[in-house]
């Protein structure tokens, strides 16, 4: 490198020139400071931006960026002064636009001038820690523009008084007020949050506290409703148009506090109108409106909630324990459903699904039902019902909605052993009498009481449909191997039940017709050639015959009647007269059922085969019976039903929970002692606490019966008290 | 950087759990696996790709992370080296991480990016910064786009206005013609003819993949490929068509490796968020950005050359003419021109934009100022007029804008390239000029360096002014001997009677003021303190010692320039 060349050299760098001009920088100012005044007065087209801005950047350069900037500094403030005086004389209207007209000025005039001192906000500012030129330019409009004091209340008044407007129904110029608060927002939020916001708040709360008062004095529970929804559409709708997307939430909190949360309790229980009633009157809409406005409150689905409830509680507790209801078990649990479909149906449809309510309508029915005692045997009979005849002629998928309404009455049942009984006895009925509708329905409902409560609940009603398959099979080999021989005689269906699947029943055999005894001795051999090792009893009471008769005037009829009629029936085949005495000697036939039997038999119109004398409803000791000759009917077959009761009488029912209390007892034993096994050592309560556990989806034991079985096992020495503890039990084994 | 800073490595955690040995005449493989990292350093600042594979398809990376070589694979990746999980050699890096510290090395260098160039970066935002381009960044990460910021047109900062729009598969990119045309001979061919006048094309076959164009075209712009491994054959068939050659070697390369890497796939189960990283440096030179637009460049200022002459031979008939010869020179898409003493550069305003805030600011303003009002006669570009400026010094300087590099540099145009880098906002370029310079001031007379000192104070270039100091505190007797040297002192803002700086105490936090910003003296007394290596607890005393020393300088300085003025006045001579 050539040292020659820059021999000539100077301290001065070449730049340094201008600086020699000692008035430099006074002139390069003004030259700015004119640019400025241009700008702001819209003349900026005559204006170099390159020599602008190499000034500028000269300035800054030879450090008198001090300068440029306080001159800035004082320019733009005389200019925003000005600004404001224009602005404090609009008038009326017109102030707003105005403020908005130069504020857009301002802005265009601010990145111009940022522009043009680009260098000094690139080298200067960051290293002096001062404003940036456009933050500077938003901070000075804020302190000279909106905190002017003849501004800023104006402006705050003039934007509450546009809102106010607004919610009276007038229009207003909706782009200028976004206009004005997006220039608040710009400044900065917190400006826009102390000096709009907040005090829009307070007006907002003030107004809607007063239109609430006067909506809750004059409308109904649904218009009031009504009118809450649209304004609070409105106020969302309104920070969407023109407001900053923060305040939404505070303003509809603003809303909701005035206009439902000081008012829940008595929109909930308003009367003629309020949540019961629409719950009453299936007000869907209304009831979805209540639950989206409550809903942004923090307790108003709880209050929802726990109207609802209770209302169904009073409800279900008048249907269970009305006696007028008690009479049909059929309609009883029809009324459960529909009680329930409704419910349902304004959940899913007005209360979103929602999981909380689909709770507490769940307890409120397991609550209720569980108040009569009686809920799982009308259950049972409302399924035999559907079952036996309800079911004819619907489809499939029907049937499967029926059973699975059935299936949830039974979830809340407490005592589902109760139900199982008369469930068996139900079934057991269906099964021998053939009058079920559908296997496939009846299969159906077994299998979901399987995947409710397990295998073992309904192992015995499975056996009992193996039981009825295999008699079905004994008795086609029986007329194979001996079916030539009683071709003759009346044929037989036997159907073998096993002792322990069905519903224990005393045994009263009763004397059989000798023509029937024969095929029965027949069958007896041919079983137990079969199967070695086994007993057979006969189950007269349970069986069904079909007779052929011939009446007076030769007409014949075949009669279905039941075993007991048979034989009776069958004496008159001998004699034309027979006394009580007489057929209860000849049939040994249960004196109850004998006079069921007869009672059907002579009793029913149109079906009395029999004559009675003398002629009364009921059958006595000393009353005397007839072969009626001039028994007619329309029809070839005749069915002579037994009368039976349907629902059990108070003894039977009597009996039946007896037998369901002393089912019990093993299984409530089996508990403790599982129990006891696993833990070894533990306390009464606890002892309690985990057997309800145990069979709660069974039934719902009682402490003072467990306390019982404790003290049996401790006498049995399954369990010994503990020495020192008496409280305590031990597992001994 | 604080992520950084955030995982704990400890002292002995370098000792490496190899033996570290020198390996002088390694390549950057051997060094890497060797832990040699003086040798990797030199190489690395040598230029070296650091994502470079050898012949077994490794990267230098992998083997320092194999043999746990933690400072050696800090500087791979402090140097750009890919470690994102999401790719090929990344995947493998962690795979064969020795231990758990080089993983959490790997996993804090995962989240940033290599860092680009400036020139990458500053055409990459200008790429990302159109409204279309950046709806798919915010797609692909799961934002929701903001509305509001998309309508502003050319006057928003962050935008410089695209002058095409691609439509693939329904959905726009946008770019700027000049870049394509830069980077692909077959975009130049289709600018030069079918789309010459068009603003929009719409691609209607369906086989074109949005995601695989995009790609591309951010890769044009920035160098750098970031692509699903998923859209990589669809991107080599585009590069066939775009006649991206070497791009298209290294894919094809690659698409063997990921059909190699297939067991991975049972891992990640979402193949499509595999990703394949490329940064420009893995390409021939030939082929990468600097160059391609190093090449617009020359074809503009031959353009502009031409219409010079022509100008200057038939002034008259200058409308006829360029339009006749438009057909004739090589199109260089140039869409502004720039006056700058008497000669008229054609450039391209997405470059100017992009690299100099200043440019972006006066193109998108100049409706709002006089440079809207004339247009020149000779063509229809827009042109702006810069003054105070050299034709050589605007020269280098485009240089540097379209190539983020000075080729050489007479030190003669050193200081008005700092004034041109100061006043345009290229403040890399300072750098550039800074290293270019300094090899020249190691025999440069101490009046001349008294004389850089002043200017890199003033233009904030941090390299010299730091030299300088140096050499002045080193030779201070020197110095004080040298008129010029007191002559400056007296230019110079007093120094700071902060005690901070001079005493041992501790400054307050925050108080610090960056070096660039500092008072001149100040430093020079600290340089001075340092290269006199006094005692701590002497420091004050030397301090003082100096000032005393400094104020005595100025005196002198002050009654020679009261002679030198004297000396003026009474005669034109100039001493030395």
């Amino acid at each position: 490198m050539s040292a020659q060349k820059k021999r000539n050299f100077q301290i001065e760098a070449f730049k340094h020139r201008v600086v020699v001009d000692p008035k430099y920088a006074e002139k390069t100012w003004k030259i700015l400071e004119h640019a400025i005044h241009e700008i702001y007065n819209h003349n900026a087209s005559g204006l170099s931006f390159e020599e602008l801005y190499r000034n500028a950047y000269n300035m800054v350069l030879h450090k008198f960026g001090e300068k440029l900037y306080s001159g800035l500094v004082s320019t733009m403030t005389s200019h925003l002064k000005e600004i404001a005086n224009s602005i404090e004389t609009a008038q009326g209207g017109l102030f707003l636009e105005e403020l908005n007209r130069k504020w857009a000025e301002h802005n265009k005039a601010l990145q111009m001038i940022r522009d043009i001192l680009m260098y000094m906000d690139r080298t200067f500012i960051p290293s002096t820690h001062k404003t940036p030129v456009h933050e500077l330019g938003l901070n000075l409009w804020r302190d000279h523009i909106i905190h002017s004091i003849k501004i800023h209340k104006r402006l705050q008044e003039t934007l509450l008084e546009l809102v106010q407007h607004e919610r009276t129904g007038e229009v207003i110029n909706r782009g200028l007020m976004r206009n004005v608060t997006k220039m608040l927002m710009d400044l900065g939020s917190s400006v826009y949050q102390e000096d709009f916001e907040k005090p829009f708040l307070d007006v907002s709360s003030d107004f809607y506290r007063l239109e609430s008062q006067q909506f809750i004095e004059c409308c109904d529970c649904g218009d009031y409703l009504k009118k809450a929804e649209k304004r609070l559409n409105e106020e969302i709708e309104r920070v969407s148009h023109y407001l900053d997307t923060k305040s939404e939430p505070k303003l509809t909190n603003v809303v909701e506090k005035e206009m439902i949360e000081s008012h829940m309790h008595r929109l909930v229980h308003m009367e003629n109108s309020g949540l019961v009633n629409m719950i009453v009157n299936d007000k869907y809409e209304d009831l979805g409106r209540m639950y989206n406005l409550f809903r942004r409150v923090s307790t108003g689905l709880l209050l929802i909630r726990d109207v609802m409830t209770s209302h169904i509680r009073e409800i279900g507790k008048q249907l269970v324990t009305d006696p007028e209801r008690l009479k049909d078990p059929v309609d009883f649990v029809q009324r459960l459903l529909d009680e329930k479909d409704k419910h349902d149906k304004i959940i899913s449809s007005a209360f979103n699904n929602d999981k909380t309510f689909q709770n507490a309508l769940n307890s409120s029915f397991e609550y209720f039902i569980n108040l009569n005692p009686r809920s799982p045997e009308f259950i049972s009979l409302f399924v035999d019902d559907k079952l036996r005849k309800g079911l004819k002629g619907v489809t499939e998928e029907d049937v499967e909605i029926v059973l699975d309404k059935v299936m949830m009455l039974f979830r809340y049942l407490q005592e589902k052993d109760v139900f199982e009984k008369y469930y068996k006895q139900h079934l057991a009925k269906r099964l021998l009498s053939g009058k079920t509708v559908s296997d496939d329905a009846e299969r159906s409902l077994i299998v979901k009481l399987k995947t409710e409560c397990g295998y073992q609940f309904t192992s015995k009603l499975e056996g009992m449909f193996t039981d009825m398959k295999t008699s079905q099979d004994t008795m086609q080999g029986f007329h194979a191997a001996v079916g030539a021989e009683i071709a003759e005689g009346p044929s037989l269906t036997v159907q073998v039940l096993t002792t322990g699947s069905w519903p224990t029943q005393s045994v009263n055999t009763c004397n059989l017709p000798s023509e029937i005894l024969g095929v029965c001795d027949k069958f007896k051999t041919y079983y137990l050639g079969t199967h070695t090792g086994r007993r057979l009893s006969w189950q007269t009471n349970m069986g069904t015959a079909d007779l052929k008769a011939t009446f007076g005037k030769g007409q014949k009829h075949e009669l279905n009647v039941s075993t007991y009629q048979m034989c009776i029936l069958m004496l008159f085949n001998n004699a034309d007269r027979l006394s009580y005495k007489e057929i209860e000697q000849a049939t040994e036939i249960p004196a109850s059922d004998l006079k069921r039997c007869l009672q059907s038999l002579a009793c029913v119109k149109g079906k009395n085969v029999l004559r009675k004398e003398p002629m009364s409803k009921d059958i006595a000791e000393d009353d005397a019976f007839y072969f009626n000759d001039k028994f007619s009917s329309k029809f070839y077959k005749v069915k002579i039903g037994t009368v039976v009761a349907q629902k059990e009488s108070e003894p039977e029912k009597q009996e039946t929970r007896q037998r369901v209390e002393e089912d019990r007892k093993p299984q409530i034993e089996a508990a403790i002692v599982r129990i006891m096994k696993s833990r070894r050592v533990l306390d009464h309560n606890n002892v309690v606490a985990e057997v309800t556990k145990q069979l709660q989806s069974r039934f719902l034991p009682n402490p003072v019966v467990i306390k019982k079985r404790i003290e049996s096992l401790i006498e049995r020495e399954f369990l010994e008290r503990d020495k020192t503890d008496r409280k305590l039990y031990r597992y001994l084994a | 950087m604080s992520d950084l800073d955030d995982i704990f490595l400890d002292a002995d955690d370098f000792n490496s759990c190899l033996p570290l040995k020198k390996v002088p005449y390694g390549d950057v493989f051997e060094a890497s696996r060797a832990g040699d990292v003086d040798r990797l350093k030199y190489l690395l600042e040598s230029g070296v790709n650091v994502n470079a594979r050898d012949q077994w398809d490794s990267v230098a990376l992998y083997y320092a992370c194999l043999a746990g070589h933690l400072d050696a694979a800090r500087m791979l990746l402090e140097s750009g080296a890919i470690c994102s999980e999401h790719t090929f050699d990344g995947d493998r890096c962690h795979y064969a991480a020795l231990n758990l510290k080089v993983r959490k090395l790997l996993k804090a260098f995962e989240a940033r990016p290599p860092p680009l160039g400036p020139l990458q970066a500053a055409l990459r935002d200008t790429f990302l910064a159109c409204w279309a381009n950046r709806s798919f960044l915010e797609q692909s990460e799961g934002q929701v786009p903001i509305s509001g910021n998309s309508e502003n047109g050319g006057s928003s900062p962050s935008h410089f206005p695209p002058d095409v729009v691609f439509y693939v598969q329904g959905r726009p990119i946008e770019a700027h013609r000049v870049i394509l045309t830069a980077r692909s001979p077959f975009f130049k061919k289709k600018f030069q003819t079918e789309w010459k006048d068009r603003k929009e094309v719409r691609f209607s076959r369906e086989k074109l993949s949005y995601h695989a164009l995009y790609s591309l075209i951010h890769f044009f712009y920035s160098d750098r490929l970031d692509i699903a491994v998923d859209d990589m054959e669809d991107l080599v068939r585009i590069c066939k068509v775009c006649k991206c050659r070497s791009l298209q070697k290294v894919l094809e390369k690659e698409l063997i490796h990921q059909k190699y890497a297939e067991y991975k796939a049972l891992r990640d189960v979402d193949n499509s968020q595999k990703r394949f990283i490329l940064q420009g440096i893995s390409l021939p030179e030939d082929d990468r950005l600097p160059n391609a637009l190093h090449k617009i460049l020359q074809i503009a200022l031959v353009n502009s050359n031409r219409e010079q002459n022509l100008k200057l031979d038939v002034d008259g008939l200058i409308c006829l003419v360029s339009s006749m010869q438009i057909s004739e020179f090589e199109e260089d898409h140039a869409d502004v021109c720039v006056r700058v003493d008497k000669k008229i550069f054609r450039c391209h305003q997405v470059v100017l934009a992009s690299r100099s805030e200043y440019f972006k600011a006066r193109l998108s303003r100049m409706k709002d100022f006089l440079e809207g009002r004339g247009c020149l006669p000779d063509n229809a570009l827009p042109c702006i007029e810069e003054h105070d400026l050299t034709v050589g010094a605007f020269e280098k300087m485009i240089e540097y804008m379209y190539t983020d590099g000075l080729k050489d540099i007479d030190p003669d145009q050193a200081e008005e390239m700092f004034d041109a880098a100061s006043r345009y906002l290229l403040f890399p370029l300072k750098r550039v000029v800074a290293d270019a310079l300094l090899p020249h001031l190691e025999m440069v007379s101490p009046a001349e360096l008294c004389h850089w000192l002043v200017l890199s104070d003033m233009y904030g270039v941090i390299k010299i002014r730091e030299y300088c100091l140096d050499a002045m505190a080193c030779n201070f007797e020197t110095f004080a001997d040298t008129q010029e040297f007191r002559a400056m002192l007296l230019t110079l803002p007093p120094p700071s009677g902060d005690s901070s700086l001079r005493t041992t105490a501790p400054s307050a936090p925050g108080a610090e003021m960056s070096t660039a910003e500092g008072n001149v003296l100040d430093d020079l007394r600290e340089k001075w303190l340092e290269a006199e290596a006094a005692e701590l607890d002497e420091r004050d005393e030397s301090a003082l010692l100096f000032d005393k020393r400094l104020e005595m300088l100025m005196h002198i300085a002050e009654q020679e320039r009261a002679n030198g003025l004297e000396c003026n006045e009474s005669g034109e001579q100039e001493p030395i």
